[in-house]
C-alpha cells in the first residue's frame, strides 16, 4: 500500500481515539480569554496610542503654568495651532482606520484574506508610529533651537555664526535621529517576534500563487 | 449570546470535536500544547458562531476556523518543555489493532508530516480529510490549479522525507 494511503487510512481511524471533551469541560472554555496575535496586536496598538497621547498631554496636566511657559518659549502663533489641530486630527483618523481595519479581521475568511487583513492592520499601526517618529525628528531640532534661544543661558545662540548654528542643529538632528532609530528598532523587534510566524506563512502562501 | 445559542454551540462542538483534535494533532507535539490550541480554536469558534448562518455544514465551517486559528492566530504555547510524547498520551491504541511494522511506518509518516511547514500541513490535513480541490482552494484562498500543484509537491516532499 502507498505510504500516503496508509496515513489516510490511519487518519480516518484516529478520529475515534481522541480523548473526548464533555459539554461540562467545553462550557468553561467559552469564558476563557483569547491569546491570539490579533488580541496582542490590539493591546499593543492601544498601548502605543495611550503612550503617545500621554507623552503629549502629561506636561499640561501635571503643571498649571506649563502651558504658559510653553507658549512663551515656542510662541502661540498660527503654526503651533495648526500643528496641534493636525495632530488631533491624525489621532482621530488613525483611530478610525484602526477600528475599521480590526473589524475586517474575521476568522471565517479564507486563510489568505485573514492574513492580509491582519498585516494591513499592522501596517496602519506602523504608519502611525512612523508619523510620530518623523514628526519628532522634524520638530525636535526646531524646538530645541527655540528653547535655547529663549532661555538666558551661557549658550548665546545669537552670537553663533551660520556654520556654528548649522553644526549645532546638525548635532541635535543626529541625536534625535539616533534616539528615534533605537525606538524604531525596539518597536520593530516586538512586531517582528509577534508576527514572525504569520509573515512566514503568508509568504509561503504567496509563493504558491507565483 | 443567549443560553440557547450557547447550548446549541456546545452540542455542535461536542459532536464535531474530532476536527479540532485533528488540527491540534497536526500543529502541536505535546499534550499541553494540544489542549492550549484546542482551547484557542474553541474560543475562536465561539466568537465567530454568530456569523455561522447554517448555509454550510457546521463541520465544514470548523475546518476553516480551526486551520485559520492554527496557522494565523495562534501564538505557540510556551509550555513546550513537557517531554511526554503526544501520541502515547492522547491515543488509546487497542491490542488487537496493534501491528508493529505498520505502527513503525505510521510513526515515521507522522514524524514526516510534522516536518512540513504550516501551509503544507494545512494542505495535507485537507487531503487526509478527503476535501476536494475546490474546498481546499476556498479554505486557503488559492486557486484550484495551484492547490493541486502544491498538493503534489507536498506529497512528493513527504515521500522524499520517508525515502531519502
Amino acid at each position: 500500500m502507498d505510504e500516503l494511503e496508509l496515513l489516510k487510512k490511519d487518519w480516518v481511524k484516529s478520529g475515534d481515539t481522541f480523548e473526548q471533551k464533555s459539554a461540562s469541560q467545553l462550557y468553561p472554555m467559552l469564558q476563557k480569554k483569547s491569546s491570539s496575535i490579533v488580541k496582542m496586536l490590539f493591546y499593543i496598538s492601544i498601548a502605543e496610542l495611550v503612550f503617545l497621547l500621554f507623552c503629549n498631554f502629561t506636561p499640561f496636566l501635571v503643571s498649571d503654568d506649563y502651558h504658559e511657559k510653553f507658549n512663551n518659549t515656542f510662541g502661540n502663533g498660527t503654526f503651533n495651532k495648526i500643528l496641534l489641530t493636525l495632530s488631533y486630527a491624525v489621532v482621530l483618523v488613525f483611530i478610525y482606520f484602526l477600528y475599521k481595519s480590526y473589524k475586517t479581521i474575521s476568522v471565517v475568511d479564507n486563510t489568505k484574506i485573514l492574513m492580509q487583513n491582519i498585516l494591513k492592520t499592522r501596517r496602519i499601526i506602523k504608519y502611525y508610529v512612523l508619523y510620530n517618529l518623523l514628526l519628532i525628528v522634524i520638530i525636535a531640532p526646531y524646538y530645541t533651537y527655540l528653547s535655547v534661544k529663549t532661555k538666558s543661558t551661557d549658550f548665546d545662540i545669537s552670537a553663533m555664526s551660520t556654520f556654528e548654528l548649522s553644526k549645532f542643529l546638525g548635532i541635535v538632528t543626529l541625536l534625535t535621529l539616533l534616539v528615534m532609530a533605537i525606538v524604531y528598532g525596539f518597536y520593530s523587534l516586538i512586531y517582528g517576534i509577534l508576527l514572525k510566524r504569520l509573515n512566514r506563512n503568508y509568504n509561503e502562501l504567496k509563493k504558491i500563487e507565483v | 449570546m443567549s443560553k440557547t445559542e450557547e447550548q446549541n454551540f456546545v452540542e455542535l462542538l461536542e459532536q464535531n470535536q474530532n476536527i479540532v483534535h485533528k488540527v491540534c494533532r497536526l500543529y502541536t507535539n505535546n499534550y499541553d500544547a494540544h489542549n492550549d490550541l484546542f482551547q484557542e480554536i474553541t474560543i475562536q469558534l465561539w466568537k465567530a458562531f454568530p456569523k455561522f448562518r447554517g448555509d454550510s455544514k457546521f463541520s465544514t465551517w470548523m475546518y476553516r476556523v480551526g486551520l485559520n486559528t492554527a496557522i494565523t492566530l495562534y501564538r505557540k504555547s510556551k509550555r513546550t518543555i513537557n517531554t511526554q510524547q503526544f501520541d502515547t498520551v492522547q491515543f488509546k491504541i487497542s491490542a488487537e489493532e496493534y501491528d508493529s511494522t505498520e505502527e513503525e511506518q505510521l510513526k515515521l509518516l507522522y514524524n514526516a508530516v510534522h516536518q512540513l511547514n504550516d501551509i503544507e500541513k494545512a494542505l495535507i490535513f485537507l487531503y487526509l480529510e478527503d476535501k476536494n480541490y475546490r474546498e481546499i482552494s476556498e479554505t486557503m484562498g488559492i486557486t484550484e490549479v495551484n492547490a493541486r500543484v502544491k498538493m503534489n509537491r507536498v506529497k512528493t516532499k513527504l515521500r522524499t522525507i520517508l525515502n531519502p
